[in-house]
Formats: C-alpha cells, sequence, structure tokens
C-alpha cells in the first residue's frame, strides 16, 4: 500500500513548484529546559483523530507545565509541497510528521536533528526495523522517532476465483503461484492485478535493491520479476491501467471488482464493508505474496527540525507523541499499529474476537515483527515515475525487460546524485 | 483638481508589490536557477548551460515538446471554428436559448478536477463509453491506455472545455458586426453562407486571430487534462506527457531537480512568448489591410 495514504486512506498526488534558493540550518542546541511554545505539524489527522491529538496535547502541556503546543494538520493533498516549502524558506515546523521517504532529503540536506545523538537512551523504546527505517543507509544517525507502522494481507475476490476453476481457499502465497494463478484466471478473461510491480514488490520477490550506494534492482532476480509480470500482461492478466496506475488506482479498480487481487491493510477492510458491500461478502483474505517470507512495512515518523528555537521540547514532545501508551491508544483508533518495542504486546493486538478485523488486526501485528520496509529510502517520487514508466515500455514490448530495468537502474542512479 | 506626483503610485503599490513579488522575482528567480543544479532544498551550484545541453540531448523533452506543438496543432482549428459556429446559434433569441447557452458554459467554470474524473469515468476500459462499444458489438477501445489516443482523448476534453469560453467572446463581436452589412448583402441576394464568409468572417477576423492565440498558447501548455485522464502518469511509458507535465515531473518534490526544470521552464517562456508575437504580427498586419 502506497506509504503517503495508508491511515487515512486519502489520495495524494503531491505537487510541488519550484523552491526558491535553499537555506542552511543552524542548529540552536537540544539540551535545556522543556518548556515554551513549539508547533507540531500532522498529516491528515483533522478531523477524524482531532480528540485524539488534542488528549496528547494536553496530556503533554499537563506533563511540562510551561510547555505551549500548537497543533497544525496539513491535509494529504499537497503535503510534499508545503514541506519543501517550509524546508526551503527555513521555516519547518517544530516537530514535524514525516515518512521515511520524506527525512530522507530533508536528513540529507542537514535540516533534520540526529536522534542517535540528542535522544541516545530513545532507541531501546522502539522497533529495531522501525528505528532503522529512519538511518540513513551506510551513514548512521536516525532522523526521525518512527510513529505508526502498518502491514496488510492481501484481498483477494473469492468468487471470481472460482470462476475461474480456482480454489478460493488457495490464493497465491509467493510469485510462482501468483502467475500460474493469474494465467488461469486470465483464460476467463478475469485480470488478477490493477499495477505493474512497485519498487517494494520487488524487494518482496527477494531481489537485492540498493547495495554500495547504487541501485541494483536489474539483477537477474529483478529481470526474472519483470519477465513474469510481462507474461501475466500479455495474457491479459493486468487491466490495460495497469501501466499507469499507482496504488490508489489499483485499490479502486479491486473495489469495483475489475481485479481479483489487491494488496492492503486492516483500514481497507472497514472500507469495503461500507463501500463495496458485494465485495465485502466475497472478499478472501490471506498473507502477503513474498518470496522472502517477510512482509512489507509501511511507517512514518516524528523529526526535529535543527531550525527549531526550541529544540528540547520538541524533542521531548515527539519521543511523548511516539510513546507505548499514546501509540497504542492511537492504533485502537485508527486501524493502525504502534512501532515501540512493547506496543504490539497489548491484548489488542494478540487476540482474536471472532470477527474478520480482529483476524486481520492479529495476522498483521504477527508480521509485523519480521516486516521489512522494502522501499529504500532513497527511492523518490522521479525514481517511481521512472520505474513505473520503464516497466510499462517492457510490458508493451518497446524494450526488453533486462533492457528496461537497466534504463530504470541507471535513471535511479542518476537522480541519486 | 491638483495631485501630488506620487499619488497614482500610491494607488499603484498594492498591485505593484503583489506583481513584484509573485510574479516578477520568481521569474528572475527561474532565470537564475536555470543555470544551476538546484534541488528544492539548496539553491545548487552554478553549472553554466550544462541543463541546456543536456536539454538538447534529452529524449523526454523532445518527445514532451513534440507532443504540447502537436496537442496545440490540433486543437487550435476546432477552438477557433466550432465556439464561432455555436455562437451564431446561440445569438439566436429563440425561447429556451439561455439553456443552450448554460449547457455550452457550464464546463468552462466547471472544476478542472471533477472534469478530469468525469471524463476518465467515461474513457476508462470500463467506462461508459467501452460499456456502450462492447454493447454494439466492438471491441474495448484503449482511450487512456494508449499514448495516442490518451493525447487524442485529452484534445476531445480541452475542446470540450473551451467551447463556452470563446463561444462568449464571439458572441459579443458577434453583436458588433453592422446589421446594415447583411442587410445589404440580402438585398444584393447573398445566401446565408455567403454572408457567412463575405460579412461576419471579415468583420470578426481580429476575434478570431485573438482566439487562435489564446488557444495556441493554452493549447502548448495543457497540463490539467493529460495529468488527470493519465493518472499523473504521462500515459504509458510517459509516452503523452507534454512539456508543462514534465516541468512538474522534474521539478516536484524535496529531490526534484529545480534547477534544470527552471531550463525547461524558460524555453516554454520563449516559445510562448514567440507564438504571442507571431500572432500580434498577423493582427498588426490584418489591421493594415
Amino acid at each position: 500500500m502506497k506509504r503517503r495514504t495508508f491511515l487515512a486512506g486519502l489520495a495524494a498526488v503531491p505537487v510541488a513548484g519550484c523552491g526558491l534558493s535553499g537555506t542552511s540550518s543552524t542548529s540552536t542546541g537540544t539540551t535545556g529546559q522543556v518548556t515554551g511554545e513549539i508547533t507540531f505539524q500532522t498529516w491528515s489527522l483533522k478531523p477524524k483523530y482531532t480528540d485524539y491529538v488534542n488528549g496528547v496535547v494536553d496530556a503533554f502541556q499537563k506533563q511540562h507545565q510551561g510547555t505551549t503546543v500548537k497543533w497544525v494538520d496539513q491535509p494529504a493533498d499537497g503535503y510534499l509541497a508545503k514541506v519543501m516549502a517550509d524546508a526551503s524558506a527555513g521555516s519547518l515546523p517544530d516537530v514535524i510528521n514525516v515518512p521515511p521517504d520524506l527525512s530522507f532529503p530533508l536528513a540529507k540536506a542537514g535540516q533534520l536533528v540526529n536522534l542517535d545523538e540528542s535522544m541516545k537512551d530513545a532507541k531501546p523504546e522502539y522497533l529495531g526495523n522501525a528505528w532503522q527505517a529512519f538511518e540513513i543507509p551506510g551513514k548512521g544517525g536516525c532522523y526521525g522517532f518512527p510513529w505508526y507502522l502498518n502491514t496488510g494481507p492481501i484481498f483477494y475476490n473469492k468468487a471470481l476465483f472460482s470462476q475461474a476453476g480456482l480454489d478460493p481457499d488457495k490464493p497465491p502465497t509467493n510469485f510462482k503461484e501468483l502467475e500460474e494463478q493469474a494465467l488461469k484466471l486470465a483464460q476467463k478473461k478475469i485480470a488478477i492485478l490493477g499495477q505493474t510491480p512497485s519498487i517494494a514488490d520487488f524487494g518482496l520477490y527477494g531481489v537485492k535493491l540498493f547495495e554500495n550506494d547504487r541501485f541494483t534492482f536489474n539483477e537477474p532476480k529483478g529481470v526474472e520479476l519483470a519477465e513474469s509480470y510481462k507474461r501475466m500482461y500479455d495474457a491479459g492478466a493486468l487491466i490495460p491501467e495497469a501501466l499507469t496506475q499507482n496504488y490508489t488506482g489499483a485499490g479502486a479498480k479491486f473495489m469495483a471488482q475489475q481485479t481479483a487481487l489487491n494488496p492492503g491493510s486492516a483500514y481497507d477492510l472497514g472500507k469495503f464493508k461500507t463501500d463495496a458491500p458485494s465485495l465485502y461478502a466475497n472478499v478472501g483474505i490471506s498473507t502477503p505474496i513474498t518470496n522472502t517470507g517477510s512482509a512489507n512495512m509501511f511507517l512514518h515518523g516524528v523529526s526535529v527540525p535543527k531550525s527549531s528555537k526550541n529544540q528540547a521540547t520538541a524533542l521531548a514532545f515527539g519521543r511523548f507523541v511516539t510513546n507505548a501508551e499514546n501509540q497504542v491508544r492511537f492504533a485502537k483508533l485508527a486501524s493502525i499499529f504502534p512501532s515501540t518495542s512493547k506496543g504490539g504486546d497489548d491484548p489488542y493486538f494478540t487476540t482474536e474476537d471472532g470477527t474478520d478485523e480482529a483476524r486481520v488486526r492479529v495476522a498483521a501485528a504477527k508480521q509485523l515483527k519480521t516486516a521489512v520496509n522494502y522501499t529504500p529510502v532513497q527511492f523518490s517520487d522521479q525514481m517511481r515515475e521512472a520505474l513505473l514508466q520503464q516497466l510499462a515500455d517492457a510490458m508493451l514490448g518497446k524494450k526488453s525487460p533486462k533492457q528496461a530495468l537497466d534504463d530504470a537502474v541507471s535513471e535511479c542512479n542518476r537522480l541519486l546524485k | 483638481m491638483t495631485h501630488r506626483p506620487y499619488t497614482p503610485w500610491l494607488f499603484l503599490a498594492p498591485g505593484l508589490a503583489i506583481c513584484l513579488m509573485f510574479t516578477i522575482f520568481p521569474f528572475l528567480n527561474m532565470i537564475v536557477l536555470a543555470f544551476t543544479d538546484a534541488s528544492a532544498l539548496g539553491g545548487g551550484r552554478f553549472t553554466g548551460v550544462d541543463n541546456f545541453v543536456r536539454m538538447a540531448q534529452d529524449p523526454k523533452f523532445w518527445a514532451a515538446a513534440r507532443n504540447s506543438l502537436l496537442y496545440m496543432v490540433c486543437v487550435v482549428p476546432p477552438l477557433v471554428l466550432l465556439p464561432l459556429l455555436i455562437a451564431m446559434l446561440a445569438q439566436k433569441v429563440v425561447p429556451g436559448i439561455g439553456i443552450f447557452r448554460t449547457a455550452f458554459f457550464t464546463p468552462v467554470i466547471a472544476s478542472t478536477v471533477v472534469v478530469g474524473l468525469i471524463w476518465t469515468w467515461l474513457l476508462d476500459s470500463r467506462g461508459l463509453v467501452n460499456n456502450v462499444v462492447e454493447a454494439l458489438g466492438g471491441s474495448r477501445i484503449g482511450f487512456l491506455t494508449d499514448s495516442t489516443l490518451l493525447l487524442i482523448s485529452s484534445m476531445v476534453v480541452t475542446v470540450w472545455r473551451g467551447l463556452g469560453y470563446y463561444m462568449v467572446i464571439y458572441l459579443a463581436a458577434l453583436a458588433n458586426v453592422p446589421k446594415d452589412l447583411h442587410e445589404a448583402a440580402m438585398v444584393d441576394g447573398a445566401g446565408p453562407v455567403r454572408r457567412f464568409w463575405s460579412v461576419t468572417v471579415p468583420s470578426i477576423r481580429p476575434t478570431m486571430v485573438l482566439v487562435a492565440a489564446l488557444s495556441a498558447v493554452n493549447g502548448f501548455r495543457v497540463f490539467s487534462e493529460i495529468y488527470l485522464l493519465s493518472g499523473g502518469s504521462g500515459g504509458p511509458g510517459g509516452a503523452s506527457t507534454t512539456l508543462v507535465m514534465l516541468i512538474q515531473l522534474t521539478g516536484r518534490g524535496l529531490t526534484g531537480e529545480v534547477g534544470y526544470a527552471s531550463a525547461l521552464s524558460i524555453v516554454l517562456f520563449v516559445i510562448l512568448l514567440g507564438l504571442l508575437l507571431i500572432t500580434l504580427r498577423l493582427n498588426r498586419r490584418e489591421d493594415r489591410l
């Protein structure tokens, strides 16, 4: 599921204008008294989670007399543009909600506080894989408190599986089975997928994505995956829109029952129930398709910019928002999961109550223990676009899958500079 | 009545300040950035004409420029002629004409995103149009999944959206055509077609040039239609990307190549300026004749 949208399910197509000259950040120190006013910016949490966030803010202010937290929520649409404009102007809020791929360019540009230096004792409180997601690979340093996580099962349409003569209780669990079942569905003119593989799919396939500061997903295993998708596309197992669609578009096609399978999250199940009841009646839930044994993980975090004039308070608040107690409360409200090392032990994430929601929740919480954030933090929007375009050319037969991946890797490595 | 010499400037000041801040300064900044390798988070280093050299060798730039040019060439003729014909019909005073005029003007005021979504639903591989085609025994057409058809579909949307706007411009121009000219032509035995070519067209020629200029500029810098119909991807393999879309794709995000995107913007500006100058010259020549 696309990281930018997994919480609120809002479609986000960040569009940014051209920035002005860059600014340099100067640290104002991370030690000092926890007092004074800070601004906390979140990503599309209003109005659904207004009471929750206000409760956290109130609790922090009560615990630290003399502090004031001003909460600003930005809609998902245009969030990136807002962060970009603030970063260019050197006026980022004191505490900012960012996923790893947004924290990476900011950290690389020296704009974020390194938590490994300023909050040395915080690391053990979080899951190792979540903390790692906010590190700059190979260079160390962590630039965000991990906040909420998500992973998900795959959802599949049992009625469409039965229509093609497939066992509706045996959906694919790895990529080999995916192709086999996709080709059978295609014989009945049923498409299985609404998307070409994302970079995370290459990771799930077992492809080495990034090594020695270079992208490497054009290695033989990567080509193998692209060739498998080419065979599926040629057979009609992918809808034509798969060549241009992102996760949101593919999800809409699954909801409209035009595709038979889609990865998702606990959040989606509620959406099916209200927005697509006929699909909900037929929906099957299974473990994610992976060749590595590990599921994909998505996460958000909160970072503190170096430009903050009140870093001590900002860091204290960042840690407070993401502590186990606050994360578990949030997770119970929002179909997400805590990133703290003890948060997942809450009975809410370990006990089933017979409902589908609880089954998905417990399975996902279990999955998260070994899940990996497969998308490299260096993988930018432009790189995602380059991969999508090259794969489209491969599917249409304009170039071989090998050539397409070579070209995508070459473009991604150029953009790395 | 006398006034202090700076009084007019005081009235102009708010507008000038806004113009300086949001138009002139960003424009000058863009020119500076075009000669750097700036990203969204940094001013970048001076790189001379590297961005322009890269552009000359960039197949994506040439493909986008070709698409923009093709777009302009294809949308200008229908946008000059169709609104004129509709305006001539809408000019008639008959019962219910208000509904007719409103119907044609509605797409102009409709939100671009809503328009894009409606057309996406219509032209989707499982959309209304394809369902009708299939019901009639045909096979589904990839309006949004074939790069050429995607461009054509976007052109149709552009023309559909522009009809009402240019119709209003033509209505104003037609109202100024002297009635006695038409009456004189009728007395001389000219039919409706002859009157159209010999009276109406010469009288509104400057307006036609204006509509051609406006639609050419808008056609060349098309963005919303392609962006929405392709789901932001520029079509399969990015083959339907236009120049403005390429600028957006290149410069967006924290990792965007703002320097290169600025260089692309300058080229777009120069092309559009050239187009407007040509139109201006044509208009002047018309005036002299």
